[in-house]
């Protein structure tokens, strides 16, 4: 903390975890860490207690939260991807923010038991939240945590700043390209500019959406992988041969297609590259193609059509250059040559295969000529999913943030009101 | 010493070297020197090598390697010279924090006592503050409520006075939205009222100078033009930069023209006042110098102009003939300008009559040929008188020379057009007129004016400029 000739280095850490929920999955992991503890994904299945587990997918009972009608909800990968009748998957995240607080406490709950192994009341809490998050989620949040999990602080930041600071930056323009959406956020001093922030429904989602689109246009059909007892060597574009597995009967819909759509995303991860200027057949067509097998053993080579798959993601008015752009317009004339010196990209589909050049690329075209314009971006793939949670894991390690913090004593006189002065 | 004496090959003398062990104790190292001159350094071996094998204790070099140094048993590493300090997971309260809240970190058993570090960086900026009195007193504003100027006054608080931030944080809903700007000037306003009638200034908005009082003055107005004319910058377009980029070009192209141009008559005027001020030539070398001078400028193009009329009314030339071919037709400078006597001091008057380096070598060749064909010395006894008709004599004679150049490219060149316009039309033969046919074969000479006329009259040339 402190060195031999008086000055200070590093950070202070306080045993302090940082929670970072998205709408693909939900980080958590202690502060001064370089990588989050769990990964879990946003979502929960709610089944019926009555299904007793049998042999080969025994699950240890704490994994398992049982709530007063007889409603089971099952958490995380090696949980929900077990096919189980009647189990429903459901969500607690909306627009960004935290929609259905009852899933969400099972999902805190299991943070807590399953990942973390130690009591609430023992680590102050960070939390991220998206830049348009409303009061009443941010007290309900509040609430939640210090009243149920009594958690000895709490503090709340929004992703964007985060983000930045974890590309040490405390001045960027933060294009956050999720599962969901795509946000461009300008941050100044560590302050997030609310008023500027733009967003598109372009995300993830959206892009496994047009992968569904594609391959059902190519006839190409996309099983899901639990769905598959075995399957025969074939040779390329030969007809898939394979046997099902006898699944339990009374897979729910919700289920099953979210069983799907974690397959058009494995495609999409795999097969997907952005061109670096706007789709052209003939130079989509000189690239290399990339070999994809499916869950049913069918494979074959995709080539310009995986090129053209991302365009949709580059839409005139709703693509991340665009973002940015009005983003920056949007804020004073005086912040924008900084606001252009660090742009900032992070989020899982900024992992996409091209994404940063294209994006690059484009601003430079748009960006007006009296800027210095110059585009981050972290280099590994798991430093761009989990920049938000990076930067809540700097900030929480700070020595000087340790004054920041909303404590018990603080709730308890003030109430959640104060939490709107507290955090900015 | 010994080095050298060893280097030149020269047989040591008897005498003892001055060494530092021999000044230190001295018949020892003596005593030491004499046996050293019992083994002989062999004829032919080099010193180094004799130094190798022969060390001052005359040891022969052991056979075996060997290892003496206690380097490899040394049997314990010491790393560290105190006692590791121990760390524990303790409790601690920031002074930064109002709340006494207790957080547990890891810190040395020897710092427990010690203050938490980090609350040094406690940093606040101080914002004036006011009673209601005050308020009513002396920042009432036709503009500006006092809930407003509360709510800027907490926000700046808050923001550190992040003006943009405080923009963006503005409650739009209680108040009407203000501009960056307007925030600024009301809260300067009120620090500099407020540092006026209070005697505790604020460090941020108030410096001492000399003991008095400065406010620092913000400047509402000019923020706003410099905002918006940021603004109106940051939002042009591509077209809009571009014509921009290209008006700019053109206008650097417009003023090089310009230049150019004024440059062209600065010189065309010099000329003519030499001209006018009479060197003894006939006006008309002027023109001939004036081409020669500008050859590929304005003027020169002018005076092929003039040509090219002069040829059209002659019916001389057709009309496809490029201009160009006349441009061709250039006389060099003629004449020789012979330098004042320059600088202060004694000289030799014979200095007067060096050709000045201007002067190519072709043309004093030229030049001595033609004062040997007259017979004349080429450097005569340097009189004042000599001096004076040698330089102008030489002068005539380079004009001359210059003038029978452009006589003779004129005549090729209407050789060649006469030569074109039968290839064009065929069958038509061009007669010359015996005016300006020159007959130089024939050896008469015709009067001055008349072959200078070929570029012009100088009284055309006069008007046009």
């Amino acid at each position: 903390m402190s060195g031999p000739n008086g000055m200070l280095y590093g950070g202070d850490e306080i045993g302090a975890l940082v929670f970072d929920p998205g709408h693909h999955s939900l980080r958590v992991g202690y502060a001064q860490e370089d990588t989050p503890k769990a990964d879990i994904p946003a979502v929960i299945g709610v089944g019926p207690s009555t299904h007793i587990p049998d042999a080969e997918e025994k699950v240890p009972d704490g994994n398992i939260t049982q709530s007063g009608n007889e409603l089971r909800h099952y958490i995380d990968v090696t949980e929900i991807h077990v096919p189980r009748p009647g189990m429903e998957i459901q969500t607690y995240m909306k627009d960004g923010q935290v929609d259905n607080w009852d899933l969400f406490e099972k999902m805190l709950d299991y943070c807590y038991a399953k990942v973390i192994r130690s009591p609430s009341e023992h680590h102050p809490a960070l939390f991220t939240e998206a830049v348009w998050t409303t009061r009443p989620a941010r007290e309900k949040l509040a609430e939640l945590l210090f009243e149920k999990y009594q958690a000895p602080a709490f503090f709340l930041v929004k992703n964007a700043v985060l983000a930045a600071f974890a590309n040490g930056k405390s001045t960027a323009l933060v294009v956050d390209a999720g599962a969901s959406q795509t946000s461009a956020v300008p941050v100044i001093d560590g302050y997030a500019i609310v008023s500027a922030a733009v967003r598109s429904p372009l995300g993830g989602d959206h892009l496994a959406a047009q992968a569904k689109n594609m391959l059902n246009n190519m006839h190409i059909q996309m099983l899901p992988l639990y769905s598959i007892q075995s399957k025969e060597v074939i040779r390329e574009r030969e007809r898939a041969r394979y046997t099902l597995k006898t699944l339990p009967a009374g897979l729910t819909q919700s289920w099953q297609q979210y069983m799907l759509k974690k397959q058009y995303e494995d495609f999409y991860h795999c097969v997907a590259q952005v061109s670096e200027s706007s789709y052209d057949e003939r130079t989509a067509a000189s690239v290399p193609g990339v070999h994809y097998e499916f869950p049913g053993g069918y494979h074959q080579d995709f080539g310009p059509e995986r090129f053209k798959l991302t365009e949709c993601l580059f839409e005139q008015n709703l693509g991340a250059p665009h973002l940015v752009c009005s983003a920056a317009a949007a804020c004073d004339a005086d912040a924008r040559p900084a606001l252009w010196g660090a742009v900032v990209a992070c989020g899982g589909l900024a992992n996409l295969a091209g994404w940063l050049e294209r994006v690059g690329r484009e601003l430079a075209a748009r960006a007006p000529s009296s800027h210095r314009l110059k585009t981050h971006a972290a280099p590994s793939p798991p430093e761009r999913r989990f920049a938000a949670w990076l930067g809540g894991s700097i900030l929480a390690s700070i020595g000087s943030f340790q004054q920041m913090w909303i404590s018990s004593q603080e709730y308890d006189e003030g109430g959640k009101g104060q939490l709107e002065r507290k955090c900015p | 010493m010994a080095d050298i004496l060893d280097i030149l090959d020269i047989e040591q003398p008897g005498t003892t070297e001055v060494t530092r062990d021999s000044i230190l104790h001295g018949d020892k190292m003596k005593k030491k020197y004499v046996t050293a001159k019992a083994v002989r350094r062999p004829e032919g071996m080099h010193r180094e090598v004799f130094a190798l094998l022969y060390n001052d204790n005359k040891d022969l070099p052991p056979l075996l390697p060997t290892d003496t140094g206690k380097a490899y048993k040394q049997t314990k590493a010491k790393l560290g010279m105190r006692k590791a300090r121990k760390w524990v997971w303790a409790p601690f309260t920031n002074p930064a924090r109002k709340d006494n809240a207790v957080f547990y970190h890891w810190k040395r058993k020897s710092d427990e006592t010690k203050e938490y570090p980090f609350a040094q960086f406690n940093k606040q900026v101080s914002i004036p503050s006011y009673s209601e009195s005050e308020y009513n007193q002396y920042l009432k504003s036709e503009d500006w409520s006092q809930a407003e100027t509360d709510h800027l006054m907490d926000l700046c608080q808050r923001f550190d006075l992040r003006f943009i931030v405080i923009h963006d944080r503005w409650d739009r809903a209680a108040f009407r939205d203000r501009s960056v700007e307007d925030l600024k000037e009301r809260y300067y306003n009120i620090c500099g009222i407020l540092s006026k009638v209070k005697t505790n200034p604020w460090s941020n908005t108030v410096t001492m100078v000399n003991g008095e009082k400065r406010v620092y003055h913000y400047d509402a107005e000019h923020e706003r033009k410099r905002k918006e004319q940021l603004r109106r910058l940051f939002d042009r377009t591509q077209e809009q930069i571009d014509e921009e980029q290209m008006l700019l070009a053109e206008l650097k192209k417009i003023e090089a023209r310009k230049r150019e141009r004024e440059r062209k008559t600065q010189d065309l005027q010099k000329l003519i006042s030499r001209a006018d001020s009479g060197n003894g030539l006939p006006t008309c070398q002027s023109a001939v110098q004036t081409e020669g001078i500008s050859t590929p400028s304005a003027v020169s193009s002018s005076i092929a102009r003039r040509h090219d009329r002069k040829l059209h009314k002659k019916k001389l030339a057709s009309q496809q003939r490029p201009i160009r071919a006349v441009e061709t037709v250039t006389v060099e400078w003629s004449g020789i300008k012979f330098p004042e006597t320059r600088g202060a001091g004694v000289w030799l008057r014979s200095q007067r009559m060096k050709l000045p380096p201007g002067v190519g070598q072709r043309k004093t060749k030229a030049i001595e040929q033609e004062l040997r064909l007259m017979n004349i010395d080429i450097a005569p006894t340097p009189s004042e008188a000599i001096c004076k008709h040698f330089n102008e004599l030489r002068s005539d004679l380079a004009l001359a020379l210059d003038l029978k150049n452009a006589l003779t490219s004129c005549e090729f060149e209407l050789q060649a057009l006469r030569h074109q316009y039968e290839a064009l039309n065929p069958g038509k033969t061009l007669t010359i007129p015996p005016s300006i046919c020159n007959t130089s074969g024939d050896g008469d000479v015709k009067p001055l004016s008349e072959i200078i006329d070929v570029v012009g009259s100088p009284g055309a040339l006069n008007n046009t400029i």
